[in-house]
């Protein structure tokens, strides 16, 4: 008898030749990817490195190999003080952050203050606002002459001069603080809200008090995630490009983002000094990143188990309402007065500080705004359509990529697994201008330089890691033995990973996608070093006006975006938990 | 291909070997399975049953070694043969039962028969059988999401089965059940196992849901195989102290064969604490006169008797009693060794009574250590 045991419907045994094996699909695919995305993450960097060690000489014709960029870089009165300025900058950011971040964390999530549901949502609107926006609108606020608020206190109370001044080195703190405040709050009120009560509930059954239970026990197992937000803090404010260069270069305040941007396209451009000032900014933040990835965030205890718990709430008493007012102060400084302030600068035909009603008009979103009116000017409405087909098309092209990469670290084993995840760390751990300037001097010869692809190359390269991890965290709770069941029931890896995965991994995919859409959306500090006539963003829109044109122009514009955040942090909500922000 | 080619043998196993990093998983291990056979791998965690059983799933890749179903290659280093997992037409059974959380009961279960591409009416009808078969009549139409635990244990068998694969396999499927569900769960999969007739491998550490279910047993430790066959035989004749010790309850002391005789018995020679006795047992397995060996016998074997009994015995004193309603567990202390012994309750052993322990020789075995 014959032992073919296949059911008639199902062609089995199909005698295999070896090298068959080679070509199957998970091979394919995963060694596509993982090669796209070693040659995406790795090359820009080491041109980076190679080209730091270039020097070009006196008629910048001519390179010749040597550390003269990297002496320069000590030497060089401007670029140590921007470096100076930089550490200076993401201390007191960090400082500013951490400390609001902490204390509206814990308001909301361990203490009776009232409404707090209703204020969440708005604390973590800055996290998806532009903060090249907030300081435009801080500028228009209170910068010394024109600054609304320094005007109302002229007025109102008869001071001379100014009682604010964000056009410093203290403004730039201030701006980049609260905007990334966010940061902060979302590692620790996490960490909050996932924490065992019990832990605390033992530590009341031994005779601690309130407060030593607070800072005995609480605090010890929060403080990793309050470091790890510290440390996200710290390196992106270093990288934070829009915010120095509204409130500091003209000012004279230089920091390495901004000696970054005027090496790669101002008129003394200097590529090769360029990427060593990089190099050392993006050995700072890759430093940090690694000390948070590896020392840091595998001592977050409690988020080991996972559980929904209900945590113990702390009654205030009157004090309740000193924090609901500290909440409501920080949601006024960074989300209400300034797009309040921009929609009033707005309206002005020119921008002197003062609202002026009888003048009030809207030529000026006609000029900045409506890409389809006469007025026009096109190298700020070309951003709109270019930052929506790259967000669109971005957001879709890194999710793929962080589907393909996430199975990898987490369903297969060996070298490669170990090795993409240490790739997708990478790009975390530099500064997106920094990248930006590698890819510049990558691709400049290419034809891809001038187009959008170039600053979609950029964008995915930089920010896919983050729609990774949300994806990564779902399939971590998701069983491998769904998948490896699709495999037995006769589906091939194609099939499974299509009626299965994906499909189990789909509130992540959208958490992905959306955060992804909505960086592209603001992106600024890759699109500054990128574009080209032709190929501006919204962002670099706004950095046009600001330069070029005036602030009530700048303020049209700006309002435009952050509306259009907004709606999407509208559909973030529904779709996503908070959970997926953390990045 | 010939029956008489594969030896009546339907899934044969040849020298598998498995590493994970520098650790030898699977070492070198060789079985088969005659068709329709219920074989279960039996061992603690770590002994590589279920490595052994990805690997005949096709979802681990062994590093050498040939699987062989139905005479059809499915994995062969030497030949370079892989068969992709899906190719195999095995069903499983896994340890999460893994249900898809995002399909109905009925979309679960069909699945492997969409994928085969098999037309709608007919996929109904062998749906709808199968959920008989199971005894899932109550479960069409809800959520997979709302299934309990034997519920979605019913729903992946009744995947794994839906195809009529060649071969069935299980990786521990009702460790996660409670006591109560585990011992129905266990007649039930036995009942439609032997229903439908497929060939099984059936994974577990829980060494009574062995004995109740299979045809074949092979107990593992760390990679190889230590002992194979019959429930019962692997029960009575344990072939080593590893097997009788893993295998339900055994006192186990160390000896030395001291005489053997032609008619499988012998005697074995055990020294404790100063005293030396020669005790008539069974001979098992590889030992000859003079081997080291260990002296295997189950509590139910041992008695504990107040009058000095004929031929050899201990005296002893009792040391615990634990009184479990059918039967009466105690402990007996002999010189440095004790007696793990299962007493009537009518005999009323107390703690601190002097006993003397006499062991039953036809179920007294000397196994190697």
């Amino acid at each position: 008898m014959t032992t073919e045991a296949a059911p008639p419907e199902f062609d089995l045994h199909t005698p295999q030749k070896w090298w068959q094996g080679l070509f199957t699909q998970e091979r394919i695919a995963t060694t596509f990817v993982s090669l796209v995305v070693a040659i995406a993450v790795i090359l820009p960097l080491i041109t980076l490195v190679v080209s730091s060690f270039l020097v070009l000489d006196d008629l910048g014709f001519d390179t010749e190999w040597g550390l003269e960029n990297y002496r320069e870089l000590f030497g060089d009165r401007l670029i140590r003080k921007a470096f100076v300025n930089t550490l200076m900058i993401s201390s007191g950011t960090t400082i500013l952050a951490t400390f609001l971040g902490v204390s509206l964390a814990w308001i909301n999530a361990r203490t009776n203050c009232p409404w707090r549901e209703s204020l969440e949502p708005f604390n973590l609107i800055p996290f998806f606002m532009s903060p090249f926006v907030g300081a435009i609108a801080w500028h228009n606020l209170a910068s010394p002459k024109v600054g609304l608020l320094n005007n109302l206190a002229r007025s109102l109370f008869g001071i001379e001069g100014h009682i604010l001044n964000v056009d410093n080195i203290y403004g730039i703190i201030w701006v980049t603080g609260i905007f990334f405040t966010p940061l902060v709050y979302l590692f620790v009120i996490g960490s909050l809200r996932r924490m065992d009560p019990s832990l605390e509930d033992s530590a009341r059954t031994t005779g601690a008090g309130l407060i030593t239970t607070t800072m005995r026990i609480t605090l010890p197992l929060v403080t990793p995630a309050i470091l790890s937000g510290a440390i996200i803090v710290f390196v992106t404010s270093a990288g934070e490009f829009g915010v120095p260069f509204k409130l500091g270069t003209p000012y004279g305040v230089e920091t390495l983002t901004t000696q970054i941007f005027t090496k790669a396209v101002g008129d003394d451009a200097n590529h090769y000094l360029g990427a060593a000032i990089s190099m050392s900014l993006g050995i700072i933040t890759g430093l940090f990143i690694w000390i948070q990835r590896r020392v840091i965030a595998p001592r977050e205890y409690t988020t080991v188990t996972g559980k929904g718990f209900r945590p113990n709430i702390i009654d205030l008493g009157k004090w309740k309402w000193a924090a609901l007012g500290f909440n409501l102060f920080y949601i006024f400084v960074a989300v209400f007065i300034p797009l309040i302030c921009l929609f009033i600068v707005s309206l002005h035909p020119v921008w002197e500080g003062r609202i002026i009603v009888e003048d009030f008009t809207i030529i000026n979103y006609q000029k900045a705004v409506f890409w389809w009116s006469p007025e026009a000017i096109e190298s700020a409405t070309n951003g709109i359509g270019n930052s929506i087909f790259l967000a669109l098309t971005g957001a879709t092209i890194a999710m793929f990529l962080a589907i393909i990469v996430s199975y990898m670290i987490h369903r297969t084993k060996g070298m490669g697994s170990r090795l993409l995840d240490y790739l997708c760390l990478i790009p975390i751990g530099f500064p997106g201008i920094v990248l930006a300037m590698g890819v510049l001097i990558t691709y400049i010869q290419t034809p891809i330089y001038a187009t959008l692809w170039i600053l979609m190359l950029g964008y995915i390269t930089r920010f896919f890691p983050y729609g990774q991890r949300n994806i990564s965290s779902i399939m971590m709770a998701v069983s491998e033995e769904l998948d490896q069941s699709s495999r037995m029931a006769g589906a091939t890896w194609m099939t499974t990973l299509w009626r299965i995965t994906i499909p189990l991994l789909k509130p992540g995919i959208f958490a992905g996608w959306i955060l992804l859409f909505v960086i592209f959306l603001r992106e600024l500090s890759i699109s500054i070093i990128l574009y080209t006539a032709g190929t501006e963003t919204l962002s670099v829109g706004v950095y046009y006006l600001s330069n070029f044109e005036n602030e009530p122009m700048t303020a049209a514009l700006s309002l435009a975006q952050s509306l259009l955040l907004l709606a999407c942090v509208v559909v973030f909500r529904r779709i996503a938990g908070r959970e997926a922000l953390t990045a | 291909m010939n029956q008489s080619e594969t030896n009546g043998q339907y899934l044969e196993i040849n020298n598998l070997v498995k590493y994970f990093g520098d650790d030898r998983a699977v070492d070198g291990i060789s079985f088969s399975v005659p068709e329709g056979k219920f074989l279960t791998l039996l061992g603690p965690s770590g002994c590589g049953k279920t490595t052994t059983l990805m690997c005949i799933a096709g979802l681990l890749k062994p590093d050498s070694g040939e699987i062989t179903v139905g005479g059809a290659s499915f994995t062969s280093t030497e030949k370079k043969i892989f068969l992709a997992p899906e190719k195999r037409d095995i069903g499983m059974v896994f340890q999460s039962y893994a249900i898809w959380p995002h399909m109905t009961v009925e979309k679960n279960i069909s699945y492997p028969l969409e994928i085969r591409k098999i037309n709608a009416s007919e996929i109904d009808d062998r749906v709808m059988e199968i959920i008989r078969l199971v005894g899932l009549e109550d479960m069409v139409g809800k959520d997979a999401t709302q299934l309990s635990g034997g519920q979605q244990q019913r729903t992946a068998l009744a995947r794994a089965i839906v195809c009529r694969p060649s071969l069935l396999l299980f990786d521990e499927p009702l460790s996660n059940l409670d006591l109560k569900l585990r011992e129905r769960m266990r007649i039930e999969l036995k009942r439609i196992q032997h229903e439908i007739g497929i060939t099984s491998v059936y994974v577990t550490h829980d060494q009574a849901e062995a004995l109740v279910m299979s045809d074949e047993i092979i107990v593992m430790s760390k990679g190889h195989i230590e002992q194979t066959g019959g429930p019962h035989a692997i029960y009575a004749r344990p072939a080593n102290r590893y097997v009788s010790n893993f295998i339900g309850i055994a006192n186990l002391i160390a000896g030395k064969i001291a005489r053997t005789t032609d008619s499988g018995r012998a005697e074995i020679e055990v020294v404790q604490g100063g005293e030396r006795l020669i005790l008539p047992c069974l001979l098992g397995e590889g030992l000859k006169t003079g081997d080291d060996a260990f002296l295997s016998v189950r509590p139910e074997n041992v008695h504990a008797v107040r009058e000095r009994p004929e031929g050899p015995s201990m005296e002893g004193e009792v040391i615990q009693t634990v009184f479990l309603g059918n039967h009466l567990d105690c402990r007996v202390r002999w010189q440095d060794f004790e007696w793990k012994v299962q007493a009537h309750p009518r005999e009323r052993l107390r703690e601190g009574e002097s006993v003397f322990v006499r062991l039953d020789a036809d179920h007294t075995l000397a196994v190697q250590p």
